[in-house]
């Protein structure tokens, strides 16, 4: 009888042993902690929900920012990374000089029924380094300007096509925060003064706008491109001067200024759009909307970065064959549903879903996804990329120039000697 | 002799553990660091030699200056004032009684247990440019309305504020314990031979109390050496390069700019900036402790 059991028991030990041996787990990490970070649950239970018994996600959520980044160098090095985690395409370059990361083969892609055609152009370039693909980009999240469509109707600011009209060109956009102004608006926009690291966003937009190009080391801007920057940097200055943009404002300040009627444009990422989402369906806020950046300068252009899926080169700790068709799988169904993500305001980097019918239904984000034309990524450097020392840097010099503490050519030549000082 | 002998052999045993983790954790990092302040290795991994480079670069570099200056001052804003303070809240809660003592001493220890991160949220919405309800203050007195972390003379003097607020608890515990423990007699004594306040303070409160307010000044200076959170967090995206302190110098550094071995030099220099101040408080205090 005895016998009879622990035989029993060592079979069904055994069976178990080859049901777990089929199940692969895949060990991620993101560092989406806000409203998107409750989206990529969302979607990673349905992936766990559809592959049971095969392959199951476990997430963890991590710092976003210079701890996330921290994490995964340290881990890797010593082979305790996860299988996949997101990054920042603009963080990839530093990885690389590290060989922090796996590069995406051929295999890969084709496991993942993706192409580089899947991409827009800028959005693939950014994920490929010296030709090596190293990630493979989820989204594509740029800064759009918010605004509300009542106080710009009620000066007539709101087209026929019950979109903005009239805001290109600095005189017609300044004229614009005026006509705003002059109808009870407090403000006439909203951009974050307080912090020259945010702002460098827009403000590299605006250089792009010009022709200008942020370099990499050794020749950080190229050609005329210091003064088209000061150009970018004054534009900011002259509005605090006016008291078109609050002075010296954080970034909380400056959506809490939006939603309550104070200020009818923002100059924000598209993540803000599901706080703006929400609040409009508790019947909370006023009718919106968000487009792209109007062109101040020469032509449109809007700074862009990318939440790219990529695989860590944990050292010592090569992956199965096994993991990594669980790895890829996971990355390619990631990408085949990343509609849900686009309710985050991300536009989809997968141009198949956004080329869909049904993302072309979504509203604000269709009118704004057309910017992917005119994007422009970070420079390729170690020292680039956000929460990099070129953010810093930014930080540093622009945030008291934007406020008329230092005038802009000062500022830029500041920010200019700091990234030389980087080795 | 041979008691002798056993005795050292049992003390060996006895202390060895700790010796072992001593040296492991610490001793032999210790070790490591300066040695990698010597190279020029990235955060992770090994680099080449460069001599005294990395210490040469960092002398000439002007936020490492501003660093050491910026630390001091927060140093000079915050030891000796916080103490002083803390002594004065101490001197009053001491006159109350029963429930309402426990209870005020309370309010006055309560932000020591919050972490830095919400003590960060709750003055960052205090003094919000926009929003905040110290702006009400800030007003009238300038005119306009200030964004405290953004305008440099302010900066250092209110987190040295907000830090005096947040670690004061700590500091009042300890005094109202060493005034509890003064024999209530010999202020009896003194008001019968007619002593004034005053002279009960300076002639019995204060030389009695004085081996706490030093313990008080060394748990201060160590802590406010080390200053890194508050600073961090207040001058994110600001100009950071101005408002640098030592501890965010290493951080950024190392992290940041991923120059390990660079981030290994400033921290010897910090190492070595505490052991001298160390060693010239404890003269200090023993020249004071003699007299």
């Amino acid at each position: 009888m005895y016998k009879m059991t622990l035989k029993a028991a060592l079979i069904s030990t055994a069976l178990l042993g080859t049901a777990v041996q089929a199940q692969e787990t895949v060990e991620w990490w993101d560092f989406l902690g806000g409203g998107d970070g409750v989206r990529m649950k969302t979607l990673i239970d349905q992936f766990n929900t559809e592959h049971a018994g095969s392959i199951t996600i476990n997430a963890t959520t991590l710092d976003w920012g210079v701890p996330f980044y921290t994490k995964v160098q340290t881990s890797a090095a010593v082979g305790e990374g996860p299988d996949v985690m997101t990054y920042h395409a603009s963080r990839i370059p530093l990885a690389v000089s590290q060989g922090t990361l796996s590069p995406i083969t051929a295999e890969d892609m084709a496991a993942m029924g993706l192409t580089a055609e899947s991409f827009a152009p800028a959005t693939w370039d950014a994920v490929n380094v010296d030709g090596v693909q190293y990630a493979v980009p989820f989204d594509t999240h740029p800064i759009v300007l918010y605004y509300n469509k009542e106080m710009l109707d009620a000066v007539g600011l709101i087209g026929a096509d019950g979109l903005p009209q009239n805001l290109n060109g600095i005189d017609n956009f300044n004229a614009a925060l005026q006509a705003l102004k002059d109808n009870g608006a407090e403000w006439g926009i909203a951009q974050v003064t307080a912090d020259g690291g945010f702002a460098f966003r827009t403000i590299y937009s605006m250089l792009c706008q010009q022709g200008g190009d942020i370099g990499t080391d050794g020749a950080w801007f190229p050609g005329d491109s210091s003064a088209k920057l000061a150009n970018a940097v004054g534009l900011i200055a002259s509005w605090v001067e006016n008291g078109y943009n609050p002075s010296y404002t954080d970034y909380p300040s400056t959506v809490a200024l939006f939603t309550s009627g104070a200020s009818p444009f923002m100059i924000n990422g598209v993540w803000e759009v599901p706080t703006m989402t929400d609040l409009h369906a508790k019947g909370e806020l006023f009718e919106w909307g968000a487009i792209e950046l109007p062109v101040w300068f020469d032509k449109p252009c809007t700074y862009a970065d990318s939440h790219s899926f990529a695989i860590p080169e944990n050292a010592g700790k090569p992956m199965t064959p096994e993991k990594r068709a669980a790895v890829d799988t996971v990355i390619g169904w990631m990408l085949q549903n990343s509609l849900f993500w686009a309710t985050a305001g991300h536009i989809p980097a997968n141009e198949a879903v956004a080329q869909s019918a049904e993302y072309k239904a979504m509203q604000p984000q269709a009118t704004y996804a057309t910017l992917t034309a005119n994007m422009v990524f970070d420079p390729k450097s170690v020292n680039a990329g956000v929460a990099s020392p070129l953010f810093d840097a930014a930080g540093n010099a622009f945030t008291a120039a934007m406020n008329g503490e230092v005038d802009a050519p000062t500022a830029v030549q500041e920010m200019l000697d700091a990234l030389n000082a980087l080795q | 002799m041979a008691f002798r002998r056993q005795e050292l052999t049992a003390a060996l045993v006895f202390v060895a553990p700790f010796l072992l983790v001593y040296g492991w954790m610490f001793i032999w990092p210790t070790i490591q660091m300066v040695r990698l302040s010597f190279t020029n290795a990235p955060l992770i991994g090994a680099g080449d030699w460069v001599g005294f480079a990395n210490y040469t670069k960092m002398w000439g570099d002007r936020v490492f200056h501003n660093a050491i200056w910026n630390t001091g001052y927060f140093v000079l804003l915050t030891v000796i004032p916080g103490t002083a303070i803390a002594l004065l809240i101490a001197l009053m809660v001491a006159r109350l009684r029963g429930w309402l003592q426990s209870m005020v001493l309370a309010f006055f220890f309560l932000p020591f247990i919050l972490p830095v991160t919400v003590v960060y949220v709750i003055w960052d919405w205090l003094t919000n440019v926009q929003f905040g309800i110290l702006q009400a203050v800030i007003e009238p007195i300038m005119g306009r309305s200030i964004n405290v972390w953004r305008t440099l003379p302010w900066f250092m003097p209110g987190v040295a504020i907000i830090t005096i607020w947040w670690t004061n608890g700590f500091s009042i515990l300890l005094f109202l314990a060493g005034l509890r423990n003064i024999p209530r007699d010999l202020y009896e004594a003194a008001a019968l031979d007619g002593a004034t306040n005053w002279q009960m303070f300076t002639r019995i409160t204060w030389p009695l109390i004085w081996p706490i307010t030093v313990l008080c000044l060394t748990i201060q200076l160590i802590l406010q050496l080390k200053i890194f959170d508050q600073v961090y967090l207040f001058a994110q995206g600001g100009r950071t390069q101005t408002t640098m302190v030592m501890v965010q110098y290493i951080y950024e550094s190392a992290f940041v700019k991923n120059q390990g071995g660079y981030a290994a030099a400033a921290a010897v220099m910090l190492f070595v900036f505490v052991a001298v101040i160390s060693v010239l408080q404890f003269q200090l205090l023993r020249a004071r402790g003699q007299r």
